[in-house]
């Protein structure tokens, strides 16, 4: 059929000039790098897990990355990229993926990877995983022999590939007998450039330079999660350390290398120190208000869209001090699909006069309005603060809910709780596209009219043009921004810091130590 | 006394129930599911929903705490549903930690404490006596995490004295090293504790120090430091043990915060987790561990008084 489809859609060449250039700027001249040493990440709260089919947290994938590697990866730009496979062939309208192995890549116990493996963790995965709507689609899996590993679909799926490189709940390939493991009870024996040393829940976790680490040849260096990876640090180890004030100093005092995302204001406390650095990842999420169409005032649209009136950006940016850009869109403004100006009438509206009009329309009669925000993240709830503050000054009675995250997050995803309108930070959908904002917009069990979102969504997946999909996604980020189901605020980024004695850090979405060495 | 012992501990048996059912209440009534905690919070509702069920979290509480019951009749404590581990095991990981930490703490704080409180009673009303209970209201007021914190500031990042934060194992590190770990969160821990135990000191001592066998004494010629170390002092004991008993139930309890500021991998940290997680069976059950430590101390306490005052008797 198509040309397009019959090709192979992805090989190991670089993919962009610009995945290029940011990926020779990452690498430091080949003479500086040794091999040898120890580092200390001071990472965030403990790891329950890792079992990558089942990491959905940022800390247990920070350390399941290293140890374990997929089919296909996030490159240095987010895009997809081969890592075991050598290649991918697509076919029969986007129904069947032919994935070709890198040959000779062993597992950290010797074995080598097949398309056994490969089978048996699809396998398991589609069993056990958080994230098994990824292969519901499947009809079934072919094996014609040790290198090559085919999928068929039910239908077509342009995206599935796409879908494929998702970091989070990675689908990792594992040795074929942990197929029968339950979900977080794998042994710990992947891929990757790192093998699992030792684990102390609560305290610490080592990782030890995979000697017989089968590298990528076929890439020039390093590009995101895959490309040519190379482990000099003979370990590293990631101190669990919940409070960022503890992060903090842990590397002032020389404990941590390197340390986890610290909150802005935190980052003024370096000082002059030369031997600290600061490595600003962006953009890292996206801060946006999410309103609950299901409760009380917010279940009307109106309100909704007065409460989008009244907000300023710049007041809430100034109040949480993260390093934000401003960008209308539900995606970045790297992506295909970034929307441009078209989502520019629903953002940052900054219109009191407007908020109150429609307020009066919307026959609101002083009721009150419940803003819930978690005391775990200081953007989050400054942004809720200073929401509350704008939309006192645009008439509306307002209460703050303060809770912990996992009531908030649950309140959110749930609907559940007696809030109107609460803020969050989306870091993975925007980063990965429209195809993973899918899952969070429908699991929000509030947002109504799904038939236009299930017919935009079933356009995007089929069409094998990009034109169509693109068109296809604009019409759902209008939806959700038009309803005022989300309201934008910014793109955020993240800061990490280390000691310089560390070469190599490059800024990416998860911090990497492959590639990385010290002086 | 070891029939007294006995009943002290089946009368434990009730307040156990009632604080096991107290527990577990409070941690379903809180909101968040930890489903949605294990998930992720990108999991969809339908796996959300599959976790919930694989844990039996779907089914109505009287059944849940009826089935926690039946498991503690049989000394199983649960398992915690992020750790993939017995409650027991997970406790017994970390139990050293925090007793560690308490010993340390509870070193630091009987010398200091008591000293205080005994040097304030003996020059009351002076400015030392002033001095020593405006350090022990501040000891006792200051807020656990904000002294740790800038003790952390001061004396780890400006000064270098001691590690920031982690635990190093006697095992491991060997003495020094796993001291320095457990110095500064003990010192910290300690203050309140130190405040606290000062005051009792202090109060217990000035009605020993008004009774006539201390005149008496003073009157026969004894010296000072007989008086107020083997007389005065020996009389304060009672009160003192009754303090200590809660000085340790304190310090047990103070550790979740310190052990979150300190970054040390102990059981208070372990409880953080938990409930941040809506761990029930492991908060549940560390809980309970938590509540029989306390009713065993308060039971060593009272043995401790027959030792002190003769006169007491148990059985």
């Amino acid at each position: 059929m198509a040309g397009w489809l019959g090709r192979a859609v992805l090989t190991c060449a670089p993919l962009a000039l610009a995945v290029a250039a940011s990926f020779a700027l990452a690498i430091a001249p080949a003479s500086a790098q040794k091999r040898g040493g120890a580092v200390t990440y001071a990472s965030g709260g403990g790891i329950g897990s890792l079992d990558p089919h089942v990491a959905g947290s940022l800390v247990e994938l920070e350390v399941i990355h290293h140890v374990f590697e997929t089919l296909v990866a996030m490159d240095e730009s987010y895009n997809a990229r081969p890592m075991l496979a050598a290649a991918v062939q697509v076919g029969d309208q986007a129904r069947r993926f032919r994935f070709t192995l890198r040959k000779g890549v062993r597992f950290h116990n010797g074995e080598v990877v097949t398309s056994a493996a490969v089978l048996a963790s699809f396998e398991r995965y589609a069993m056990i995983s958080t994230n098994t709507a990824l292969l519901e689609d499947v009809s079934r899996y072919e094996v014609p022999d040790a290198d090559t590993f085919v999928v068929h679909l039910k239908a077509s799926n342009a995206m599935f590939i796409e879908m494929l490189k998702s970091p989070t709940y990675p689908l990792a390939i594992l040795p074929p007998d942990q197929k029968d493991r339950p979900g977080r009870e794998i042994e710990p024996i992947g891929t990757g450039p790192f093998t699992l040393e030792t684990w102390e829940k609560d305290s610490h976790l080592i990782l030890r330079r995979n000697a017989a680490y089968s590298v990528d040849r076929s890439a020039a260096g390093p590009d995101g999660l895959a490309g040519r990876k190379t482990a000099y640090l003979d370990t590293v180890r990631y101190d669990f350390l919940a409070e960022p004030a503890a992060r903090l100093a842990a590397l002032q005092g020389g404990q941590a290398d390197a340390v986890a995302n610290l909150p802005a204001d935190y980052i003024r406390r370096l000082g002059d120190r030369t031997d600290l650095a600061t490595l600003q990842v962006f953009p890292f999420c996206q801060l946006m208000f999410v309103t609950h169409a299901g409760n009380g005032l917010t279940a009307k649209t109106l309100i909704r869209q007065a409460i989008r009136a009244a907000v300023n950006v710049d007041d809430i940016l100034a109040a949480s001090g993260q390093p934000a850009r401003r960008n209308p869109s539900l995606v970045y403004p790297g992506s295909p699909y970034h929307t441009g100006d078209a989502s520019a009438e629903f953002y940052d509206r900054r219109n009191l006069d407007e908020a109150r009009a429609l307020l009066a329309q919307a026959g609101y009669n002083g009721e009150k309005l419940v803003l819930q925000t978690n005391s775990s993240f200081s953007y989050m709830r400054d942004a809720i603060l200073v929401l509350a503050g704008q939309l006192r000054e645009a008439g509306v009675n307002t209460e703050v809910q303060v809770v912990d995250w996992l009531a908030n997050s649950t309140n959110l995803r749930r609907g559940t709780g007696n809030w109107n309108v609460t803020a969050t930070g989306f870091c993975t959908q925007p980063l990965l596209g429209p195809q993973q904002w899918r899952s969070q917009i429908y699991t929000n069990p509030h947002i109504r009219d799904r038939a236009g979102l299930d017919d935009a969504y079933r356009r995007m997946f089929a069409s094998p043009e990009f034109a169509p999909r693109q068109a296809a996604w604009r019409q759902i980020e209008t939806q959700l921004l038009d309803q005022a189901y989300f309201i934008k605020v910014a793109d955020l980024g993240a800061v990490r810091a280390y000691n310089t004695r560390l070469q190599g850090m490059a800024p990416y979405f998860f911090q990497r130590f492959w590639n990385t060495w010290v002086n | 006394m070891y029939r007294g012992i006995l009943m002290r501990l089946s009368q434990a048996v009730p307040v156990l129930l009632i604080f096991s059912v107290m527990v577990f209440m409070l941690m379903h009534l809180l909101p968040g599911d930890p489903a949605q905690a294990i998930a992720g919070s990108d999991a969809s509702e339908e796996a959300v929903e599959k976790i919930r069920e694989q844990l039996g979290l779907n089914r109505p509480l009287p059944i849940q705490l009826l089935e926690w019951f039946a498991h503690l009749a049989t000394g199983n404590f649960g398992e915690s549903l992020t750790l993939k581990q017995s409650v027991v095991s997970a406790v017994g990981e970390r139990l050293p930690v925090t007793l560690s930490l308490s010993l340390v703490s509870l070193v630091v704080t009987l010398p200091i404490g008591i000293g205080l409180g005994m040097v304030a009673a003996y020059w009351r009303n002076s400015w030392i006596d002033a001095c020593v209970m405006v350090t022990a209201l501040l000891g006792v007021s200051l807020p656990g995490f904000w002294v740790g914190i800038l003790s952390v500031l001061y004396f780890s990042v400006t000064l270098g004295w001691f590690p920031p934060s982690g635990y190093v194992p006697l095992s491991e590190g060997g003495l020094w090293l796993w001291f320095a770990s457990l110095v500064q969160p003990a010192i910290v821990l300690a203050l309140f504790q130190i405040g606290f135990l000062a005051r009792i000191t202090r109060s217990a001592m000035l009605d020993v120090l008004d009774q006539d066998f201390i005149r008496t004494a003073r009157a026969k010629g004894v010296d000072e430091w007989t008086v107020v170390s083997k007389h005065a002092f020996r009389n304060t004991l009672i009160p003192i043990v009754t303090v200590l008993g809660i000085t340790l139930s304190l310090l047990i309890g103070g550790s979740v915060v310190i052990e979150q500021v300190f970054a040390l991998p102990g059981i208070g940290r372990l409880i953080v987790q938990g409930i941040l997680n809506r761990d029930y069976p492991l908060v549940q059950g560390t809980m309970l561990l938590f509540g029989f430590a306390f009713v065993v101390i308060n039971i060593l306490v009272d043995i401790i008084y027959t030792f002190v005052d003769p006169r007491v008797r148990y059985g």
